[in-house]
């Protein structure tokens, strides 16, 4: 109970502090710490995500306020990208594809520290 | 062209966040680095998107029966008071100061995305957490040995 309360809390700061990466928290602790094997581990931090990033939404929301005019191409993607992920999710390496986003990553987070 | 391009940026990290593999993350960087929006603007937009990319998403996992429901709800409770409050804290930040921060988080999880597998679950006693998947048939060979090397 107390590791999930931490848990779910870590993920809560990611999400709302970065609007991202509350499953990235999720998942290893999921598995490290409250045993959940694999794939189930990966769902679960999205049903815990999704409200998450409700609640955050409204804070964002209300201090910056959200154009969906000039996004709506990249939401729709979203939503197609979606339904195809729930679809072909037990096929799926999940491995591999943490590499390839490991290196992604890597790439724009020193872009990031260096603000270039 | 644009329009074409950001859908095709929104399908594949909607696939990748579908998953729960940092979708979200890459759709920020794509966004700040590449569209010019301020950080703060790009994580609001990236909240927005993921409401509407995870339910499709969240529903073949629940069909899949992937969800561990207490699990998910426990944490729910947990995070959405940390959620409200690091929302507030971030809009309070200089925004430079936020992408260098969130640029720290990225290496971090990006290094650790790189070389390290995520741990075999450990055992618990009088659990049979993923039986259903097994007789369903849903796992790959690749994920029930988690510490078989599958290197790109």
């Amino acid at each position: 109970m107390k590791k999930k309360i931490i848990t779910g809390g870590l993920a809560g700061a990611a999400n709302g502090f970065f609007g991202a990466g509350g499953g990235l928290f999720l998942v290893p602790l999921f598995v490290r710490w409250l045993g959940l094997e694999q794939k189930r581990a990966f769902a679960t931090s999205v049903a815990v995500i999704l409200p998450l990033s409700a609640v955050s939404l409204v804070v964002y929301f209300l201090k910056g306020g959200i154009s969906i005019s000039s996004v709506w191409p990249t939401l729709l993607g979203g939503l197609v990208g979606g339904i195809v992920s729930g679809r072909v999710f037990g096929g799926v390496n999940v491995t591999t594809l943490r590499r390839i986003f490991g290196i992604l990553i890597i790439y724009g987070g020193i872009r990031a520290v260096l603000l270039i | 062209m644009t329009i074409v391009f950001d859908f095709i940026i929104g399908l594949v990290t909607g696939i990748l966040s579908g998953f729960g593999i940092g979708g979200g993350s890459l759709l920020i960087l794509y966004l700040t680095l590449f569209s010019g929006v301020p950080q703060y603007t790009a994580a609001g937009i990236n909240l927005l998107y993921f409401i509407f990319c995870a339910p499709a998403a969240l529903i073949s996992h629940f069909k899949n029966k992937l969800i561990d429901g207490k699990t998910a709800l426990c944490c729910i409770a947990a995070g959405v008071p940390s959620s409200v409050l690091a929302a507030i804290a971030a809009a309070y930040l200089d925004v430079g100061v936020l992408r260098r921060i969130f640029g720290v988080f990225l290496l971090y999880i990006g290094i650790r995305e790189l070389f390290f597998d995520i741990p075999s679950r450990r055992k618990a006693p009088g659990r049979r957490p993923d039986s259903d998947l097994v007789s369903s048939g849903a796992e790959s060979g690749a994920i029930k040995n988690p510490e078989k090397k599958t290197d790109i």
